[in-house]
């Protein structure tokens, strides 16, 4: 019996993971970017760029998304809707953060409606630098996070470490 | 009307008001106005018909002067005519509205009570504009001896939006996370059924302090973080910055330099048309023409990287030039693309006036005639569908405009579909401009030297952007920062005119009379509402869960 059960939890995990990997739903959040990342997240899904290829889908509510795409700094207005989006997605969820504003607050450091980079305010699994990345560049980010979840394993954590502490 | 009639005719219609005159540019007059003659002052240009009010631009001189200074521009074609007030430097000075005569200002108002601690007296709102909800009270971040360590969070005042309720009408709040948004902004619209009685907005989920970050950069630090206000139009803040500063630093740009500059300005319009055609499809319903004018934008992004080596923040622009030249080779692949684009655009063009399910959605929506864009203050393409002839590069030709001017595009309708048609006729036209500043460049150098430190000063220069006019007001103390910038973007004085045309259509057109004038939320950096009679009895989140109990339980008691 507990052979049985065991198989069908192996069986069952393996489906939920080639689901998980071949369809990810994306929400978009832009908590205090310039738009250009914003712009730019939206030519990937265009015939171009067509990430739509990777089973990836840009969803409207963040009930039904499993990947959280973050750009720009976090303002002090957007940063508690930044963490409710995130509370809603449901389990296990992965954050990818794009862009130089999001991961270090790029030229935007030091103003006074910043909190900072996100992953000060959420745990971040991939970060995709560039100001801002090219669509090919934010797609290879993501299709490096799926290679993780294909494997079961989250991307090693990078901590972001500021220059003057280098 | 020449520039020098304009402002001689201002100068006379503010005679009685002066305390003061000057011309610190030959475009520009400058009157200095006691803050009690403000509305007077302001309903005698209006009576006359002088221009619109453009920007307010709050300064704080600081400890020696130990004033505050508020600008009001006021723009009629080349011609800017600012009223100079200075108040005593306290908590709360009082200055009076004038919101009642230009519905527009209360937006700046709001901006100069949060932002300068300046009381603004008979403003219809003087909530939060752009700082955060958990912002401390009497802290302003433009005065002088602002710093972040005063700005600790306090406990949020309300997090969450009300909902409202009276007998069949509700409040809806949509945002700042929404599909049919594509960057955050808060609305709230009070409906009857299916149609909107009010609409109220709130923005500042993006607001970054770039105005005071600026004075904390020097001039050339400057050029990149004021390129990154908004990753659409970014090239047009470049250029509205460098403008001025050249201004301030009499350096003369070289003709070829000023070329290259409007050629990229010409691409930007490109991608930013089309991305907005297809997101405006998108909003529609229409997805396969946002495939498609997404498609066709990849022609101009690869342009663009061609020439500036970046997809998004050029970067082309220095103070005194731009960093690269256009090759022949270059010429020869502008043009292969622009026959292609001028091809698909007509094509679009044809679209959007003749596709009779999408036409259902544009036409006769949103409507605003001449005079309302005029009330309204509206800019750009949503001015000009409505027949208002506003526009920077002809009105007051900088640059490269001057040798190579563009024809004016305007509509007649108003409505949406006047929009679509007005922005895709723009585009032809752009194309035929960069094809003929292509052609005929001019030789010569692509910078010249630029000194690390400016002249003091104060200038304006404003650009058309894609969405209407961008205007900078540039105050320099002769270092090697700016005292202040101040930026006002067209995005803002068209929220006027949306939210109030928005009164009176069914819900579902939302998003569509949002998107139809082109929000740009990250140049908007600031936040706005639009105060209607609202009489709805409000609920806060809390209260309505518990009505919710209540009434629950009562249905359960019954059965």
């Amino acid at each position: 019996m507990n052979v049985h059960q065991n198989y069908v939890n192996n069986l069952m995990g393996k489906i939920t993971t080639w689901a998980r990997v071949n369809s990810p739903w994306a929400i978009h959040f832009n908590s205090g970017s310039c738009n250009g990342c914003d712009i730019e997240i939206l030519a990937t899904l265009t015939p171009r760029y067509d990430i739509e290829r990777f089973g990836i889908k840009l969803r409207g509510s963040p009930r039904h998304a499993d990947v959280l795409i973050c750009t720009g700094p976090v303002t002090r207005q957007a940063r508690e809707r930044l963490l409710r989006t995130y509370e809603q997605m449901p389990e296990p969820k992965f954050v990818v953060a794009v862009g130089s504003c999001g991961i270090s607050g790029g030229v935007f450091q030091g103003c006074y409606n910043i909190v900072g980079h996100i992953d000060e305010v959420l745990p971040v699994d991939a970060y995709i630098p560039g100001c801002p990345p090219r669509p090919e560049a934010i797609i290879d980010g993501i299709v490096k996070l799926l290679a993780h979840l294909q494997n079961g394993t989250r991307p090693e954590p990078i901590k972001f470490v500021p220059q003057e502490q280098v | 009307m020449t520039t020098e009639t304009s402002l001689k005719r201002a100068t006379e219609i503010l005679a009685p008001f002066s305390k003061g005159n000057a011309n610190p540019e030959t475009n520009r007059l400058d009157v200095d106005i006691e803050a009690s003659d403000l509305p007077a002052a302001t309903s005698a240009l209006m009576r006359n018909q002088w221009g619109y009010l453009s920007a307010i631009t709050p300064t704080d001189l600081g400890k020696e002067m130990n004033k505050l200074e508020v600008i009001y521009h006021f723009c009629e074609g080349a011609a800017i005519t600012s009223l100079r007030i200075h108040l005593p430097r306290e908590d709360q000075p009082d200055i009076p509205s004038i919101s009642d005569q230009i519905p527009v200002a209360s937006f700046f108002e709001r901006e100069l009570g949060e932002m300068l601690g300046v009381h603004v007296v008979g403003t219809p709102d003087s909530s939060r504009l752009f700082l955060p909800d958990d912002w401390p009270d009497r802290v302003y971040p433009l005065r002088e001896d602002f710093s972040v360590e005063q700005a600790a969070p306090v406990v949020p005042r309300a997090t969450l939006p009300e909902i409202g309720r009276v007998g069949n009408k509700f409040t809806v709040p949509i945002g700042p996370q929404h599909p049919a948004l594509k960057e955050p902004g808060h609305f709230e619209f009070s409906v009857d059924g299916e149609i909107i009685t009010g609409a109220r907005m709130r923005l500042g989920y993006v607001h970054r302090g770039i105005e005071k970050a600026t004075e904390k950069r020097n001039w050339i630090q400057n050029l990149y973080l004021l390129e990154r206000i908004c990753g659409i139009c970014s090239h047009t803040h470049t250029s509205a910055y460098a403008m001025g500063v050249e201004k301030l630093a009499q350096v003369e740009v070289p003709r070829r330099a000023q070329a290259i500059r409007e050629i990229i300005a010409g691409l930007e319009r490109i991608h930013s048309h089309l991305l907005w055609l297809g997101v405006a499809a998108h909003e529609a319903g229409f997805d396969t023409l946002f495939m498609y004018s997404w498609r066709d934008r990849e022609t101009v992004m690869d342009l663009l990287e061609t020439l500036t080596g970046n997809r998004v923040n050029y970067s082309i622009i220095v103070l005194g030039g731009v960093k690269h030249d256009i090759a022949a080779e270059h010429s020869r692949s502008i043009h292969t693309a622009l026959d292609y684009l001028e091809e698909r655009i007509r094509y679009y063009l044809h679209i959007v006036t003749t596709d009779a399910s999408f036409l259902q959605r544009t036409r006769g929506i949103g409507t605003m005639t001449l005079e309302e864009a005029r009330h309204f203050g509206a800019l750009g393409p949503t001015a000009r569908a409505s027949g208002l002839e506003r526009d920077v590069r002809i009105d007051a030709p900088y640059g490269a405009y001057h040798y190579f001017p563009v024809s004016l595009i305007t509509g007649e309708n108003g409505d949406l579909e006047a929009r679509f048609e007005v922005r895709m006729k723009e585009l032809l036209v752009t194309c035929f401009t960069i094809r003929t500043l292509v052609d005929n460049l001019p030789p010569g150098e692509l910078a010249v030297r630029f000194p690390r430190k400016i002249p003091a000063g104060e200038t304006i220069s404003r650009v058309e952007a894609p969405r209407g006019e961008a205007f900078y007001y540039i105050k320099s103390g002769g270092g090697e920062s700016p005292l202040r910038i101040k930026i006002r973007t067209p995005s803002l004085c068209n929220w006027t005119s949306v939210l109030n045309k928005a009164v009176g259509h069914q819900l579902a057109d939302v998003p569509m009379l949002i998107a139809g004038m082109d929000p740009c939320f990250s140049c908007n950096d600031r936040m706005i509402t639009v105060r209607r009679k609202n009489d709805l009895q409000t609920f806060s989140w809390s209260q309505i869960r518990e009505y919710g109990i209540r009434k629950y339980a009562a249905v359960r008691e019954l059965k």
